[in-house]
């Protein structure tokens, strides 16, 4: 079932420092919906956690992302793989950064193509859920940009810098409650009727199956 | 006269049982939830196992980690396709090349093919810590192009199977006649661009079940399952697990249903065998949830009829056919490439033409193999030629009655040899239709249907004329692989009289739900002049009993000749080893003994002198009180019987011969009133006429014209294994598969017929499949309903959504499902 969705935003910030915090999984990682846990490869492969479902359904999927295209600061591309209980989701999602007067025009666009039972179980309710959480995460990363996140420098969120090995988030101190900026931001979703994301994403991480949902 | 009454031609007959509606012996336990299914077996020690499944249609498994797994509690084995791959050889394949070099494993190796194969199997201490362990196996899979449609497989752009290098099967010209003649004299030549028959299945209560039990001791493996042809799943087993047939053991009690897409279970019979052998001989049990069996079991055929063209004389009489069939297997083929020559044994239909040619070939896709679904592969060649009749009367403004009627193989050619080579063995489709019309009440109808329209609603009514071939000639299978070691059909029993003088029957069919303990009770009555209640049937199919042949099994609508034939056989043997035996007791002439019941059950009595042996002393006399016996007398009183079919092996290169004993028929007539706000087609009447020969139970007989008539209005309306273009089954749950229930099911007004089949020994012909006529008779009577507005049924499940699709669309003809009328 292919699923495509894309928008575009202004955001008060400079095209290299959109460029950073989307490039960067310490900060990109946690804005994604439902956001639960973290795991670093290397500078451009990275893993997160996060809990997926409907209403109170609701399962941990793991989603390797793959940062494939990587042009500083104009066009960012991920390429991404999920996997949960009934499923599997294959998606590209890809950002176009352009200066304008306000700070920066952040156009984005992905499509996923989802497999497994989850297609018939779910069926239709996938096309406007994907929507809902495409746009989730772009309201977070909005609000995490305009809150000064962006103002970090890349790569220091945590004790292991990005690119030095293996950094795991979940289970233990997590670099990302060092970041008490990322909290208003996602605090301040709105819980709906699939629950809300309530928690930051350093006591998601600590505690990865205990969502509020 | 009752709808009951509504019979022509019924023979007399001599038989006291044959031809009653016996109450089923086989109520008294599943009434009362005595029945034994597979599930319900406890045997010490057993393990359970939950597949680990392909979310994927098509990838490439890049890397599998069932570490985790293997150490979660409970676990005993993790086994993956490539771990049973070094354990197993491939399962032969029936098709030649290039069908015959796919590499079909029980679990997928290094590539899945469809979305819920399965890559690893969990066998846990309990279900629910397999459940948990398989959650935690990690594949990481690289997705490749899912193919979805037969017609794209065979461009090769994608291709499943590389050992086979083409996503072709297998491809023929099926030719008879002088077509080209035939069409240059044509009166009208119609042309048909696309017609679909789409993919569904059955939902049988019992989803697949095993228990597997690899006894390391004696090398002996043991299965308990509701396969329901057991004696070809042992044929394919045997060689991937590399023992003897006779070291295969297969026992099975009550089974809830099957509809044949369970012969193809043999996939999971073999992971549960070698999860056995792995956990050191410990029972392993396999219990499909309904989500596997709806994604990864089997589902029925699709087929695309491509570019036909027909040749009419100017009274509509069909002359010639040509067209180009693609028929859809899924992943694997399996049993199909029997499916490539199968729909041959019905090549005309019910129709006298002589004239065709049909070129056939079969693809592999992304989608979940299919097996022989009841009616399988002879149901859509029906469905196809019903659509061609339909829409040739409508395009020459000729009444679907009378259409038929100028059509209709006449009862007065019976046994009528078709154009290859199959003999209809008896049959009368006007009659049929007569009954059906007045059933129904046809004239009543046009009338209504007439004022109807006028009033601006879309109300039609369709007949469907469809045949149920039933004993098959397994030498067809050398038209599609001339090196198939296959020919013939064979059924076995075996009829005893055990140490007390019980008269005791072993059948080697797998009864399902059909009545055989019955009606094998009937005959066997019959034969022995005594009561069903004293004929005591074993339930299910055992190996061990040694009473099946390498044909026996429930399918392709044949119990009735094969199994009821070698029940009448056997009984016959015992009878005739009874009559020594009594005439030597009572000193008697073998010419005066009479059967019978007497004052100490049945008996053997000497009409001459008075006295009489019942069946203890008869068996007591061979079995334990024997010395005296003369050596010459030389009886067991336990009777094997086979009986063999008269078949011979089909011309190969002619693709010509008998393919087929008997030919059931049935035709159904239905009035469908489709709301024009709503779209919803609504059936307003529906009658089902059916033809099984000698009718041996009547309320069985009913009760399997009821199954398969809901069954086939399901198909048409609501069952639909639909994908998409990813590869994803779109209907793996009930909520969305929606199979037919009593809801939703119309009255059905029933009326048969009987013409003896002059080619079974009891005048009977198989029976149960039902041809799919409501498929038929559903797209009939929509057409009917449709046609003045433009548009043409094209496909076979046809919904409220496609028929409002159709009339939004009109003259736009999307080429798929309701087109617009060319």
């Amino acid at each position: 079932m292919a699923l495509q969705f894309g928008g575009e935003f202004e955001i008060q910030r400079a095209l290299e420092e959109v460029y950073d915090f989307l490039s960067d999984p310490h900060r990109f990682g946690p804005v994604l919906p439902y956001f639960r846990g973290l795991t670093v490869a290397d500078e451009r492969n990275f893993e997160v956690k996060v809990s997926v479902g409907i209403s109170h359904i609701r399962g941990m999927a793991d989603v390797k992302l793959n940062l494939a295209e990587a042009d500083r600061p104009r066009r960012l591309a991920y390429r991404g793989r999920g996997s949960l209980a009934g499923g599997s989701v294959d998606f590209n999602a890809r950002f176009d950064l352009e200066p304008n007067s306000k700070g920066s025009k952040v156009a984005w666009k992905g499509e996923a193509q989802v497999f497994g039972v989850l297609t018939s179980i779910a069926g239709g309710l996938l096309q406007p859920l994907a929507q809902k959480n495409a746009q989730k995460a772009i309201d977070g990363l909005r609000a995490a940009l305009e809150s000064g996140v962006g103002d970090q420098e890349p790569g220091v969120s945590g004790q292991s810098p990005v690119g030095s090995g293996q950094l795991s988030v979940l289970g233990s101190p997590s670099p990302l409650a060092t970041q008490p900026e990322l909290a208003p931001p996602l605090a301040a979703s709105s819980p709906d009727s699939e629950g809300a994301n309530s928690q930051t994403s350093a006591s998601a991480a600590e505690t990865p199956v205990q969502g509020s949902e | 006269m009752t709808e009951e009454q509504k019979t022509v031609a019924k023979s007399p007959g001599s038989n006291r049982w044959v031809g009653q509606s016996v109450a089923r012996k086989e109520e008294a336990r599943l009434l009362r939830g005595q029945g034994k299914f597979v599930d319900d077996y406890r045997l010490q020690g057993t393990l359970h196992v939950k597949f680990v499944r392909s979310a994927y249609a098509h990838a490439r498994i890049a890397s599998i980690d069932v570490e985790q797994a293997r150490n979660a509690p409970g676990v005993a084995v993790v086994l993956t396709g490539a771990e049973v791959a070094k354990l197993v050889q491939p399962f032969i394949e029936i098709g030649p090349d290039p069908g015959g070099k796919i590499l079909d494993y029980p679990m997928a190796v290094d590539k899945v093919h469809f979305q819920g194969e399965p890559v690893a199997a969990v066998v846990a201490e309990s279900i629910e810590a397999a459940e948990d362990a398989a959650e935690l196996a990690r594949v990481d899979y690289e997705s490749l192009p899912a193919v979805v449609d037969a017609e794209e497989a065979l461009t090769d752009g994608s291709v499943l199977h590389p050992s086979s290098g083409t996503n072709l099967v297998w491809q023929g010209e099926f030719e008879y006649g002088d077509v080209d003649g035939a069409f240059s004299k044509a009166a009208h030549v119609i042309e048909i661009d696309r017609l679909h028959f789409h993919r569904f299945s059955s939902t049988p209560l019992e989803n697949n079940v095993v228990i597997a039990q690899w006894d390391a001791s004696d090398n002996q493996i043991y299965f308990w399952c509701n396969n329901s042809f057991p004696a070809f799943a042992i044929q394919f087993l045997s060689p991937a697990l590399g023992v003897g047939i006779d070291q295969i053991h297969f026992q099975s009690h009550d089974i809830g249903g099957s509809f044949g897409i369970k012969i193809t279970n043999y996939p999971y019979m073999a992971v549960c065998a070698l999860a056995s052998r792995a956990c050191g001989g410990r029972p392993v049990k396999w219990v499909e949830t309904r989500t596997e069996h709806m994604t990864a079991s089997a589902h029925g055929n699709e087929r695309t009829f491509r570019d036909t063209r027909v040749a009419l004389d100017g009274d509509g009489v069909i002359t010639a056919i040509e067209s180009r069939h693609i028929d859809d297997c899924g992943a694997y083929p399996r049993y199909e490439p029997l499916g490539c020559i199968i729909w041959a044994q019905v090549l005309p239909g019910a129709y006298r033409v002589q004239n065709m040619r049909i070129h056939f070939s079969q693809a592999v896709t992304n989608k979940c193999p299919v097996g022989p679904n009841r009616g399988y592969s002879r149901m859509q060649h029906l469905w196809f030629l019903e659509r061609v009749i339909d829409i040739c009367g409508h395009r020459l403004g000729i009444p679907a009655d009378e259409m038929r009627l100028r059509n209709y193989i006449k009862s007065s050619e019976m046994p009528y040899t078709t154009p290859n080579g199959c003999v209809y063995d008896s049959g009368d489709y006007a009659a049929m239709q007569r009954i059906a019309k007045d059933l129904i009440g046809w004239d009543e109808w046009q009338s209504k249907i007439a004022e109807a329209r006028r009033q601006g609603r879309l109300i039609g009514i369709g007949i469907g004329t469809t045949l149920d071939s039933g004993t098959n000639n397994f030498g067809q299978s050398q038209i599609i692989n001339p090196r198939a070691p296959y020919s013939g059909q064979s059924e076995g029993a075996n009829v005893k009289l055990d140490i007390y003088g019980e008269i005791v029957v072993s059948i080697g069919s797998v009864p399902q739900g059909q009545g055989h303990e019955t009606t094998a009770a009937q005959v066997v009555a019959d034969v022995l002049n005594v009561h069903p209640d004293m004929v005591k049937v074993r339930p299910g199919f055992d190996t061990d009993r040694n009473v099946h042949t390498g044909h026996s099994g429930t399918y392709a609508s044949q119990f009735a000749v094969t199994g009821l034939s070698a029940v009448h056989g056997a009984a016959a043997k015992l009878k005739s080893e009874l009559s020594r035996l009594a005439s030597f007791a009572l000193g008697a002439n073998e010419d005066d003994l009479e059967f019978g019941v007497g004052t100490q059950g049945p008996e053997v009595k000497d009409n001459k002198s008075g006295k009489s042996i019942n069946y203890w002393g008869l068996a007591n006399l061979v079995n334990v009180n024997n010395a005296g016996l003369p050596p010459d007398l030389d009886v067991t009183l336990n009777c094997r019987y086979v009986y063999r079919a008269p078949f011979k092996v089909p011309d190969i290169q002619r693709k010509y011969g008998n393919l087929t004993l008997t030919y059931a028929a049935q035709l159904h007539i239905a009035v469908i009133e489709i709301d024009r706000e709503t779209y919803i087609p609504k059936i307003l009447g529906y009658v089902a006429v059916d033809d099984c020969g000698r009718v041996v139970n009547p309320a069985i007989v009913r009760g399997q014209v009821f199954g398969a008539t809901a069954h086939g209005i399901g198909a048409a309306l609501y069952e639909d294994c639909r994908y998409d273009e990813a590869g994803n089954l779109l209907a793996s749950t009930f909520s969305d598969y929606i199979p037919i229930t009593a809801l939703n099911m119309p009255r059905i007004r029933y009326g048969h017929l009987e013409s003896p089949s002059p080619f079974s020994y009891n005048g009977a012909k198989g029976m149960g499949e039902g041809g799919a006529a409501p498929v038929h008779t559903v797209c009939a009577a929509l057409q009917d309903a449709l046609w003045s507005s433009g548009v043409i049924v094209k496909d076979s499940h046809n919904t409220a959504d496609s028929v409002f699709r159709a009339l939004s669309t009109l003259g736009l003809d999307r080429g798929q499902g309701l087109g617009a009328r060319d």
